[in-house]
């Protein structure tokens, strides 16, 4: 993987006091209406894991994510972050970076602006913020651009400042969805970069992607969801190997699993 | 082609509701408004001017003068104040106690029936004893009406006393009826028509004074517009606040368009993941709004003072400016909220409320003063935001007391300002209820 070996956090994640997962997901329900949207669903992740959540339109990706991040009520089942119940109140919920599919930036704003923003907002203590700031603005790539407005940035910068506004309070799970959707491959691989680095420091991620392919190169294991159920887990190679068989690619499992029905 | 493209086009325009509402409710809404105002028409019919009257001559010509007038229906005379606990007969309406009242807007007109009146009632030169008609600047429309209203009370209060008056000046002028004075008649009578001026038949000039200050009416009349020149009232204050009003409704609904930008781009989702509540995020928002609206009301002001003249130098102006400016904001701030939380997209919410600011702000007397609407718009206007930040305002710009105490001229102010408070309320309280939705589902 290409990356700019200068570009490093200068900080590492708190290692919690046992070795238990980082977050877990027990059978999770969740219905809108007559629309099951997750039906008992499992999910377990290690510190310094990522995984690679997969699955069709509609499968139940990002409800499940809404539900880490607390933005879904579960109708059963529970969630786990750093051992503690997670609920609007649970303070472990600090320790969770999400970066969201959409550029959710202030597009008036600066770089340095919408990280300041996004920084207090998420916690970060005001004298640490000018610190973080500037290592953002460095692990992103964005210390040149740093007084531009976000609007007059092209779609991998704000990609990038989007993933870095996520992560500024330096969360021990980051919930990343879609992160590298529309950019360029040039960008795509500056994204992976700074995703490589916040492994490095000992965060864990949980990622939604359809790109399969980079879902093969990056995440520890794969998850597939498919009608709101985990339908297969494991390392890509362990799951090809038990589905497609040997030379298989990610997406011939994800096919074989799924089916070529087409979601709505 | 030109079908197809007509037909899409009607398919968007009949799919959305509220260009369909732009399109022809508007309209519609807007006509029936200003039908209402200007025909005087719907329930309640068009209004009747309340008219303070003060007899100094009380004479039976005097008396009889007054009765006519009120038998005349477009007025509603008052003949002193109404009667309360603390003062349960009250002493009828007095040259001062009238000009108190039209000063602090409990009625537009008031008229003075001089001593005098009944000696030259019907004259038509001479040191004439003018009837007083005092009038509050902010409805011309009163004054107009009630000076014609005079004249014809005149014509017809005492015709025997106009046709001895008329022998009298045909005495005066005529002298017998010679040759010599029946031209000289001729020549009078023009001026009597207001077809030649009375300097021309005599050759003093101070007769056409004496025509200024009524000789061409049966009564002479003098109008004084109350507090214009010892309190230096505009009617840029009523123009200062409509407009302000009007526009602050409009620009709060136009940053709190900002929310739905956010719900768009993601970040409010973004800042509700962060632990941000949504009451935390409205009441920020409101703050902010609300400063916004007092900062714009602010310039507005000050622009009319430093242009127009508007007078804000006494303490107790100013201090119910800022109240007013403050609790106005409020609301307003509040109002943006509300439309921005039930609406689901920028363009639905630019159309709903210019819909609603429209129809407001025209009921309210934003648009056209409410002394011109028939009486159950007045009432309407009491149901809307703009009714009671503009009563507000004209309670301090206009029918202010100079003479009062900061404390006194602040409490006049106290039900619009609890109006408003009240609204503030209710518009936060209803944005709060539509965040729900913001609420983890």
């Amino acid at each position: 993987m290409q990356f700019d070996a200068r570009i490093r956090s200068t900080h590492h994640y708190a290692s919690s006091p046992v070795d238990d997962p980082v977050l877990t997901v027990t059978d999770a329900a969740k219905s809108f209406g007559d629309v099951s949207a997750l039906a008992g669903a499992d999910l377990t992740l290690e510190r310094g894991e990522w995984i690679g959540l997969l699955g069709p339109n509609g499968a139940g990706k990002t409800t499940l994510v809404r539900s880490v991040a607390g933005r879904v009520r579960l109708d059963a089942g529970s969630i786990t972050l750093l051992g503690e119940p997670l609920n609007q109140a649970t303070n472990s919920r600090s320790h969770l970076g999400l970066v969201p599919q959409e550029i959710a930036l202030y597009p008036e704003l600066t770089a340095e602006e919408n990280l300041r923003a996004w920084g207090a907002l998420s916690g970060v203590a005001k004298a640490e913020l000018g610190e973080r700031v500037d290592w953002a603005l460095e692990w992103s790539g964005l210390a040149e651009r740093v007084g531009k407005r976000v609007k007059t940035f092209s779609g991998g910068m704000q990609r990038r400042l989007n993933v870095a506004c996520g992560i500024l309070h330096r969360p021990e799970v980051v919930l990343l969805d879609e992160p590298t959707v529309g950019v360029d491959p040039q960008s795509r691989e500056r994204i992976w970069g700074m995703l490589e680095a916040l492994r490095r420091d000992g965060a864990s991620l949980l990622l939604t992607t359809h790109q399969l392919d980079e879902a093969d190169r990056v995440c520890d294991r794969i998850v597939i969801l498919d009608h709101g159920k985990v339908i297969a887990e494991g390392t890509s190679a362990a799951l090809k190997e038990r589905t497609a068989g040997a030379g298989a690619s990610l997406q011939d499992v994800f096919i074989h699993l799924t089916g070529r029905e087409l979601r709505e | 082609m030109s079908a197809t493209l007509l037909r899409v086009a009607w398919i968007h325009l009949k799919r959305d509701r509220v260009a369909l509402a732009l399109c022809f409710v508007l309209p519609v809404v807007f006509f029936s408004i200003f039908a209402a105002i200007f025909s005087g028409g719907g329930e309640g019919g068009a209004r009747s001017i309340v008219v303070l009257l003060a007899d100094e001559d009380d004479t039976p010509t005097s008396r009889r003068f007054a009765e006519t007038l009120d038998d005349m229906g477009a007025l509603r005379l008052s003949r002193g104040p109404a009667a309360s606990e603390s003062n349960p007969d009250p002493a009828p309406w007095k040259r001062e106690s009238a000009h108190r009242a039209v000063r602090s807007g409990k009625a537009p007109v008031a008229v003075v029936l001089p001593e005098g009146f009944e000696s030259t009632f019907g004259d038509f030169g001479g040191d004439r004893p003018a009837v007083d008609l005092l009038f509050d600047g902010a409805n011309p429309v009163a004054r107009a009406t009630v000076d014609g209203l005079l004249q014809g009370a005149a014509m017809q209060a005492a015709p025997d006393l106009l046709i001895r008056r008329g022998l009298d000046q045909l005495d005066r002028f005529g002298g017998g009826l010679t040759d010599a004075q029946k031209r000289a008649l001729d020549i009078f009578l023009p001026v009597v028509r207001g077809e030649r001026s009375p300097s021309s038949v005599t050759g003093d000039p101070r007769d056409d004074e004496a025509e200024n200050s009524g000789f061409g009416g049966l009564v002479p009349v003098r109008a004084t517009e109350v507090g214009a020149e010892e309190d230096g009232r505009s009617m840029v204050a009523y123009y200062a606040a409509s407009i302000s009003v009007m526009f602050l409704l409009f620009s709060m609904v136009g940053a709190a368009g900002s929310i739905l930008e956010e719900k768009e781009r993601g970040t409010l989702e973004r800042l509700l993941a962060s632990r941000v509540s949504p009451g935390r995020i409205l009441g920020a928002n409101w703050i902010f709004y609300a400063l916004l609206g007092v900062a714009q009301l602010s310039v507005m002001f000050a622009w009319g003072a430093a242009v127009f003249g508007l007078d804000l130098s006494s303490p107790q102006r100013l201090a119910g400016v800022a109240v007013m400016t403050v609790a106005t904001s409020a609301a307003a701030a509040g109002f943006g909220l509300l439309m921005a939380t039930h609406c689901t997209s920028r363009n639905q919410l630019q159309g709903v409320s210019t819909v609603l600011i429209l129809v407001m702000s025209a009921v309210g007397g934003s648009m056209v003063p409410r002394f011109v609407m028939p009486p159950f718009m007045d009432q309407a206007a009491l149901f809307t935001f703009n009714g009671w930040a503009l009563d507000g305002y004209l309670k301090v710009l206009w029918y202010d007391d100079p003479s009062a105490t900061l404390g006194a001229s602040l409490v006049t102010i106290g039900p619009e300002v609890a109006v408003l408070a009240g609204l503030t309320l209710a518009f936060l309280g209803l944005a709060r209820r539509a965040a729900r939705r913001w609420d983890a589902a």
